[in-house]
């Protein structure tokens, strides 16, 4: 405003205003740029950048990968040992859909930068903010599952060296029940906690999917006049 | 403020005597003002760009040293002692066969058709080296320790660290050199004590990294080997040995030509099918 009202009155002064002008003109792009960059900066970026790590959507995918891992073996040991049609199609189910499951979390953690399994010793700790379940992280002891429902390693020998027959069928029956179970919290906190669309929507469904599992195993443990494990 | 306030008077009042004397070329205050301000402003939010961007890559550089990533992809290049070699995989030999391995104990080169177990698995008893090499080309981590120098609460400590985590295995090795041993595929690490802080850092390097076990994806389940672990054997490997560069590759009919195992030998579609 000066500037107009002083170049009108003198000509000499078209350098300095041009300067002046230039300046202006300079000094609201490097806002622009400045303010473009404060968008972009790390931790205020939005949805599509990778989630850090300890973060729900890391810590899930790890721990649940190990977690499912198990149940995939224990599922795999019936595929072996059960001459039950209606067991080794439930295993097979359980084998098949949760390997699948496995894979799309660790190539979500490798896209992320992130290990495929948990390598800090410390298990669920994504889920302390909770307050909700109150299960909080846990440390594996000797002879001590590492994350709830898990099955212990002489747990998983006694399901190999079982009689077959009925004896491996209720057996097998009570360790996946109580893994399922077990898995459960985790697939609640991270279906309504997750920042990742994709991640919730895969949490969701395990926990609809093995709901519908577990009841199933109610069934069969009931059928075959046994009880679910303490 | 008082003084704020005071200077800004002062340098206003300044503005106008100048003015005054010298009409000719009055300065564009405001426009000279305002063009600082909007500097000022850029300065401080490119500088605290500069600051947030600097300390998150600090942050990660240390998050991320012993972690592979796509531009670290193999972390546990940094580790003292570590020996890392080349070894090209899925070359077997019979259940009947030796393996003339070039370290002891072996990580990588031709291996049993069996791997194995490695869910995970506590080894009381020392394993045949040809079956636990095959459990590395799996992703494995294997921990071996001298069974004379390793007990008790050492032996614990690298219990905690193995039993139920999928891709970990611990045997005794009779004879070991150092108290402790490391394996992944083409890499070591031998260390004096259950305590040293390279063990967890090998494992978070190399456990299950896709940039350096060959056969990613493959599984650490194998119920049979486990209900029945092929024994160690302790004499050296005699004359009928498979060398380190022989073994059966799995996709070949016939032994491969020595020197280049990747490129499938031309000829071979000719050779009739046996049986």
């Amino acid at each position: 405003m000066t500037s107009d009202e002083t170049a009108s009155g003198r000509p000499a002064s078209g350098v300095a205003r041009t300067l002046v002008i230039s300046a202006a003109v300079l000094a609201v792009l490097l806002l622009g740029a400045a303010v473009g960059l404060l968008v972009k900066l790390p931790g205020s970026t939005g949805d599509s950048a990778a989630p850090a790590s300890g973060s729900v959507d890391v810590g899930f995918c790890q721990d649940m990968a190990m977690h499912h891992l198990q149940g995939i073996q224990m599922a795999n040991i019936a595929r072996d040992r059960s001459a039950d049609p209606e067991i080794r199609q439930l295993a097979f189910d359980i084998a098949s859909t949760q390997l699948e499951q496995v894979g799309r979390m660790k190539g979500w953690l490798m896209m992320w930068n992130e290990h495929e399994q948990n390598i800090s010793g410390v298990y669920m700790k994504w889920m302390d903010a909770a307050g909700i379940h109150g299960h909080g992280a846990t440390t594996p002891e000797a002879g001590k599952p590492v994350m709830p429902g898990m099955a212990t390693t002489e747990e998983l020998t006694k399901l190999r060296t079982v009689a077959a027959g009925r004896d491996f069928d209720v057996y097998w029956l009570q360790l996946m029940l109580r893994h399922h179970v077990g898995g459960a919290p985790m697939a609640e906190y991270a279906s309504a906690t997750a920042g990742l669309p994709f991640v919730k929507t895969l949490a969701d469904n395990m926990l609809k999917s093995q709901s519908a599992e577990t009841d199933l195993m109610k069934d069969y443990l009931a059928k075959r006049g046994a009880a679910p494990l303490p | 403020m008082t003084s704020g306030k005071k200077t800004k008077a002062t340098r206003n009042s300044v503005a106008a005597a100048r003015s005054s004397v010298v009409a000719s070329k009055p300065k564009p205050w405001g426009t000279i003002i305002a063009v600082i301000a909007v500097l000022g402003l850029a300065a401080g939010v490119f500088g605290y760009a500069y600051s947030q961007i600097h300390a998150n890559n600090v942050k990660e550089a240390a998050l991320a040293k012993w972690k592979p990533t796509d531009t670290n992809k193999d972390p546990s290049t940094q580790l003292a002692g570590i020996v890392v070699k080349d070894y090209k995989g899925s070359r077997h030999v019979e259940p009947t066969q030796r393996v003339a391995y070039d370290q002891s104990p072996a990580f990588g080169g031709p291996h049993d058709a069996q791997w194995a177990d490695c869910t995970g698995v506590v080894y009381d008893k020392a394993v045949r080296t040809e079956n636990m090499v095959h459990g590395l080309e799996h992703g494995a981590v294997w921990i071996a320790y001298n069974p004379d120098q390793v007990k008790d609460d050492a032996l614990a400590k690298l219990k905690t660290k193995v039993e139920g985590i999928p891709y970990m295995m611990l045997s005794p090795f009779p004879g070991l050199d150092k108290p402790i041993s490391l394996q992944s595929w083409g890499h070591q690490l031998k260390v004096e004590n259950a305590d040293d802080e390279r063990i967890d850092q090998f494992i978070s390097s190399l456990l299950r990294n896709a940039n350096t076990y060959p056969e990613v994806g493959a599984s650490c389940e194998n119920s049979q080997f486990l209900a029945n672990p092929a024994p160690f054997v302790a004499e050296k490997p005699g004359a009928d040995a498979v060398p380190m560069d022989g073994g059966k590759d799995d996709s070949q009919t016939q032994p491969q030509p020595q020197q280049n195992p990747s490129t499938p030998p031309s000829g071979t579609a000719s050779t009739p099918p046996s049986s």
